[in-house]
């Protein structure tokens, strides 16, 4: 920060805070005091790209990069300025190239990478890309997205859904959910340690549900034995008990778990969540997922996730403008959401919408890579590596 | 389905016997319930007994996982086939010459072949000839031609004059592409019997069609 002058740690300081309007003033300021501070280029282009002027963040980042080839943060700003103003996909192969060879760890570019080749139609760079992406991060759901969007133009719907609900399953959004369901919030403590947990169910089933979110299952699942032991028809028990199941990857187990809880009480969220991503799981099981998560959707109208599960399933009975219907609810609840957004992409491309497929991919690719708050943990690495 | 019945498939998964779980199915299939309706008759409550057994703690945790192995075994048993039946109906796709977008053609022929249909891939950049000569060899009536750009959309006359030429008037000719939802006109100015507007679109079109040349052949 010492390096830095006053007006750009102040630009920077309204920058991080969401104040748009006055850190762009700020960052003009700096530019007055000095012109060749590539952190307030790219400071203004990333200011610019989030107000949509993509000429003006495309100005700002390019004079950054002139001023250092190697500024991360420039060329990610650029990246997403070149693909939100569409129509120079080769400007935009060359900047995400260009990142990933100065970050190559980076999955993310190697990710917008791919996404650039595709648009170009250079499938087979795409692929590779993407598969560079996840042998980076094996866990990259955009990537597994993506590439089930290229399954499905060469060889359809069937081959394309499992990559979708893998991609799926990778993407933190739907464990949020069922932690919506689960009434488990994260409120920054860490889960309490079972040895300290108050003997009663209330306490037993509110830290089972807060071990499970921090993906500590076989506590979680020794609080839901206590809770059972006691009274073997808690239905909500038993609904966590699915999940802690589905989590292991023992499907069986977790449709017999929500299955008992549903027979239990039919007004039982998380079991009924947890038999419909078990029924997904199953081949030739699409239509008593679509029937679980219609009811899901129903159930939890103003979640996007249960809409965009909808979807999945009734991609797999062929539905399609009925999963083009659940995904614009869920968009309309999102606009955000990366899932629903590769999921319309699909559902696009099986009726010959080629252009508005790439659009919603190029939106689902956007939001994804902002949501990340990439730009700041670029910028400040950047920075660093510079004093 | 009679809870005695779901009560014998949950003491087979209990019990470790894929055989007996296998004959209890057969029972209950030879019973007169239909393959799509064993999951939620018979399957689905087994399970729910399977969870209230673990719930209890009459079985432990062992024993819950390798019931549920067991359950895994003969689950193709008891779920509706994930394939549809064939039906009987070959359908010829391919990309117009000189048209080199696979995409439309791939997606159309997946989602056919899904349904049941026996769809014969001929590629792209097709030539008319071609188009007649898988049609001669498979006995085909209906043939989807994608074409992407306008000239190959217009070309798509020449298939059919290539099957008329060669006597097959009737065969029904569907066209999908960015053309031809463009241009409600230029279907019937080549020919087409009908405009395929995606997957679905294709769906429904081709049941039509086969249900139309199934009441002809009976008539």
């Amino acid at each position: 920060m010492a390096d830095r002058s006053q007006q750009l740690a102040l630009a920077e300081g309204l920058a991080r805070q969401g104040h748009v309007q006055p850190a762009v003033e700020a960052c003009y300021q700096a530019l007055r005091i000095d012109e060749g501070e590539t952190l307030t280029h790219c400071l203004l282009a990333d200011l610019m790209l989030s107000g949509d002027f993509y000429d003006e963040a495309i100005t700002s980042a390019s004079r950054a990069i002139e001023i250092d080839p190697t500024c991360s943060p420039a060329y990610l700003a650029l990246g997403l300025a070149y693909d939100r103003r569409g129509g120079g996909w080769d400007q935009s192969i060359l900047v995400w190239h260009e990142l990933a060879e100065v970050e190559p760890e980076l999955v993310t570019a190697h990710v917008q990478l791919g996404e650039a080749f595709s648009s170009a139609a250079f499938d087979e760079e795409a692929i590779d890309a993407w598969r560079r992406a996840l042998e980076l991060d094996p866990t990259e759901a955009r990537a597994m997205y993506n590439l089930a969007v290229a399954a499905l133009k060469r060889e359809g719907m069937s081959t394309a859904l499992p990559g979708f609900r893998k991609a799926g399953e990778l993407d933190p959004s739907q464990d949020d959910l069922f932690f919506v369901l689960a009434g488990v919030e994260d409120d920054g403590n860490p889960a309490p340690s079972p040895t300290d947990v108050a003997e009663d169910r209330s306490s037993r089933l509110e830290a089972a549900g807060a071990l499970a979110y921090e993906e500590d299952f076989f506590a979680a699942a020794d609080l839901i034995r206590l809770v059972l032991d006691e009274d073997a028809e808690d239905a909500e028990a038993l609904g966590l008990a699915a999940y802690l199941y589905l989590k292991q990857e023992a499907v069986n187990e977790a449709m017999a778990c929500s299955m008992r809880a549903l027979s239990i009480s039919t007004r039982t969220p998380t079991a009924v969540y947890s038999l419909g991503v078990s029924f997904a799981k199953r081949s030739g099981l699409s239509k008593s997922a679509a029937r679980v998560f219609a009811a899901l959707a129903k159930a939890v109208p103003k979640h996007p996730m249960p809409h965009v599960l909808y979807a999945e399933s009734l991609l797999g009975l062929q539905r399609y403008s009925q999963a083009a219907a659940a995904y614009k609810l869920a968009l309309e609840l999102d606009s955000a959401c990366v899932r629903a957004r590769f999921g319309l992409a699909a559902v696009l491309l099986t009726e010959g919408r080629h252009a508005e497929a790439t659009w919603e991919i190029r939106r689902a690719a956007y939001h994804d890579t902002r949501r990340q708050g990439l730009f700041w943990e670029l910028y400040d690495s950047y920075a660093e590596g510079r004093s | 389905m009679a809870e005695d019945t779901a009560a014998k498939l949950y003491q087979a998964f209990v019990s470790e016997d894929p055989s007996s779980a296998i004959s209890v199915i057969e029972k209950v299939k030879a019973s007169g319930v239909a393959q799509a309706d064993l999951f939620d008759q018979l399957f689905a409550p087994a399970m729910s007994m399977l969870g209230g057994a673990w719930a209890s703690g009459a079985i432990d945790e062992y024993a819950f996982t390798q019931a549920a192995v067991v359950a895994e075994q003969i689950a193709s048993f008891v779920t509706p086939p994930s394939t549809a039946q064939d039906t009987g109906v070959t359908v010829l796709v391919g990309a117009m010459h000189k048209d080199y977008h696979a995409i439309s053609k791939n997606v159309i022929g997946a989602a056919l072949k899904e349904a049941g249909h026996r769809v014969i891939d001929l590629g792209v950049d097709v030539r008319p000839a071609e188009f007649l000569e898988r049609l001669e060899e498979t006995g085909s009536r209906i043939v989807i031609v994608t074409a992407e750009p306008v000239g190959a959309a217009h070309a798509a006359v020449r298939v059919r004059e290539a099957l008329a030429a060669a006597g097959h008037e009737n065969v029904v000719i569907l066209v999908a592409g960015g053309p031809f939802a463009a241009d409600s006109a230029l279907a019937k100015e080549v020919g087409a019997n009908g405009v395929i507007h995606g997957a679905e679109s294709a769906l429904r079109l081709v049941d039509r069609v086969a249900q139309d040349i199934l009441e002809e052949g009976s008539e």
